[in-house]
């Protein structure tokens, strides 16, 4: 790889003194007047704009919502969604190190230094925001209730059935918990041969030799282990999957590991800004979806 | 007969100058001449050891605002703002549960520019945040990071993570309700970390919960270790960025 850039580097013009400009003035002044122009304006923000004081810290008083500040607010979402460790932790650290990781990955050195190098990169990035942020924001409203709040809306308003409530039959798919509490798992044992599977799913044995002493590896609460680490794991992995499979081969868009990055890291921005900004202006009152107009905090 | 030839007649605007900058003292500060030549403009480039951070030349199409909107710059920027208004934070500020948010309200009430001053300092730390996104998304779309700036990539990846914990430690030390139960729901979150949760949550808080040990442990990376992490880093960083060949352009 050195050899092809240090190779490609040598075939071009050694040096191309037409091509530069003398960084003073031309970069310098840029860069200064860049610099007057932020200073001004954060000046003139700082002016009108004051910074939030609350009252002094109070451990017996908690806010309602308690938010974590605003860039961490896409993972405090998250958390709402999934098994802390999974929201908190590991989800972010994996990332990060995808991220890291990506020009190890896409090594191709074509197409650098100008925006949107490939033939077919703006609509990769149009597309994966959009799928981005359309599928985020399905999924928050989906584990919020509100597909069930609007669909009992729309068919009371229009009058088809005044009192139409989301039918019990459905009950499981009201959010992802519901997997777990609205369902009732002592009714779906079963036997295969001489064995009755799972007379007690909220109990699966595992007995991993020497985790004796931590309950989680002893016994498997199957419910919400498949409404809180399962579903959203495989929809977190899975739907960037599909997606690139779907640009791929349905849509054929994508020619090279250059593409398939900025596919997935479009999506992956959009998904970011969704959930820093639900978080942030859709979350009230016991992390309640909310219109941001409707967002009060109560000390408790 | 020759006469002897004397230099033209000096006026009085040259012999100003001359003064001015040609002068011993001023001569052992600043070595190259004024930078109206493109020689001296090289060298006032290259003999400073703030502006050598750039090359003296550089290609056409990286001056265009449109090619990198100054998005790095401006992140360092906000860093050296950040800087400044924190040292003049910390003279009023003594990071002790009993004083830190009196303090900060004497800062806002008592003190000249002191709201200013604080508010520029929130004001840039979110800019930063929103400048580091912003160039992290410029560097990928333009295809910046492929060889040889792969690992200027990751250290830029690092450089993320550290203004994001320069963030959050600030975020503690004005010690209201904001600050308090903002930490408190991101260090729960630290805390939920299989395996080595709870021990990575006691080491942030040194505690079970936010209080004193806290304040203190996220005042002292706030000041002094994260920024001196962050400027180590940013020296790789803007080291890499020369030494690989600049700013990246089609090969």
């Amino acid at each position: 790889m050195a050899e092809r850039v240090v190779a490609a580097l040598q075939r071009r013009p050694r040096r191309e003194r037409e091509e530069e400009v003398l960084v003073w003035p031309d970069l310098v002044f840029v860069e200064f007047i860049s610099a007057v122009l932020f200073t001004v304006s954060l000046v003139v923000l700082s002016v009108f704009i004051n910074a939030p004081l609350l009252n002094r810290a109070d451990p017996d008083t908690t806010p309602n919502p308690s938010k974590a500040p605003w860039y961490f607010l896409n993972l405090q979402e998250l958390l709402l969604h999934m098994e802390p460790a999974w929201a908190g932790v590991i989800v972010p650290t994996i990332l990060l190190i995808v991220l890291a990781a990506v020009p190890y990955w896409d090594r191709s050195n074509e197409q650098q230094g100008v925006w949107f190098g490939t033939a077919n990169s703006v609509r990769l990035t149009i597309w994966g925001m959009g799928v981005g942020l359309f599928g985020t924001i399905w999924l928050i409203i989906y584990d919020g209730q509100k597909h069930v709040e609007w669909t009992e809306n729309i068919i009371r308003g229009l009058g088809l059935n005044r009192d139409f409530t989301w039918p019990g039959g459905l009950d499981w798919a009201r959010d992802l918990r519901s997997l777990d509490t609205r369902i009732n798992w002592d009714d779906l044992s079963f036997t295969i041969g001489d064995f009755k599977m799972f007379q007690d799913w909220r109990a699966i044995p595992l007995g991993i030799p020497g985790t004796t002493e931590d309950p989680w590896l002893l016994n498997l609460n199957f419910p919400s282990f498949l409404s809180q680490q399962l579903i959203p794991v495989a929809t977190m992995i899975g739907l960037p999957v599909l997606l690139y499979l779907f640009t791929r081969h349905k849509l054929g868009w994508i020619y090279s590991r250059r593409d398939t990055a900025i596919l997935i890291f479009s999506g992956f921005i959009a998904t970011y800004i969704v959930l820093t900004a639900v978080g942030q202006f859709f979350r009230g009152e016991a992390q309640e979806l909310r219109a941001p107009w409707d967002i009060v905090v109560v000390e408790e | 007969m020759a006469t002897a030839e004397r230099p033209p007649a000096r006026g009085f605007n040259e012999q100003l100058y001359d003064l001015f900058f040609n002068n011993y003292i001023w001569k052992s500060i600043f070595r190259s001449g004024y930078p109206n030549t493109p020689r001296n403009q090289m060298l006032v480039v290259a003999t400073n050891v703030f502006l050598h951070l750039h090359p003296t030349r550089i290609h056409r199409t990286h001056v265009k605002i449109t090619h990198t909107y100054c998005l790095g710059g401006l992140t360092f920027f906000m860093f050296l703002g950040l800087t400044v208004t924190g040292v003049l934070l910390m003279f009023y500020y003594v990071p002790s549960v009993e004083r830190a948010y009196a303090d900060i309200q004497a800062l806002e009430t008592n003190v000249r520019f002191g709201s200013l001053m604080r508010n520029l300092h929130r004001w840039m730390a979110h800019a930063m945040i929103i400048t580091v996104l912003l160039h992290m998304m410029r560097v990928f779309y333009t295809g910046a990071y492929k060889p040889p700036r792969e690992f200027n990539w990751v250290v830029g990846v690092i450089l993320f993570i550290l203004t994001l914990l320069l963030s959050f430690t600030g975020y503690l030390l004005p010690w209201d309700q904001l600050a308090f139960w903002a930490i408190t729901v991101g260090t729960t979150m630290v805390g939920s970390a299989p395996i080595l949760g709870d021990e990575s949550k006691f080491l942030l808080l040194g505690g079970f919960s936010v209080g004193p040990n806290a304040l203190i442990r996220f005042y002292t990376l706030h000041v002094i270790a994260l920024p001196l992490l962050a400027a180590i880093f940013m020296a790789v960083h803007f080291w890499r960025v020369r030494r690989d060949g600049g700013l990246a352009r089609p090969l």
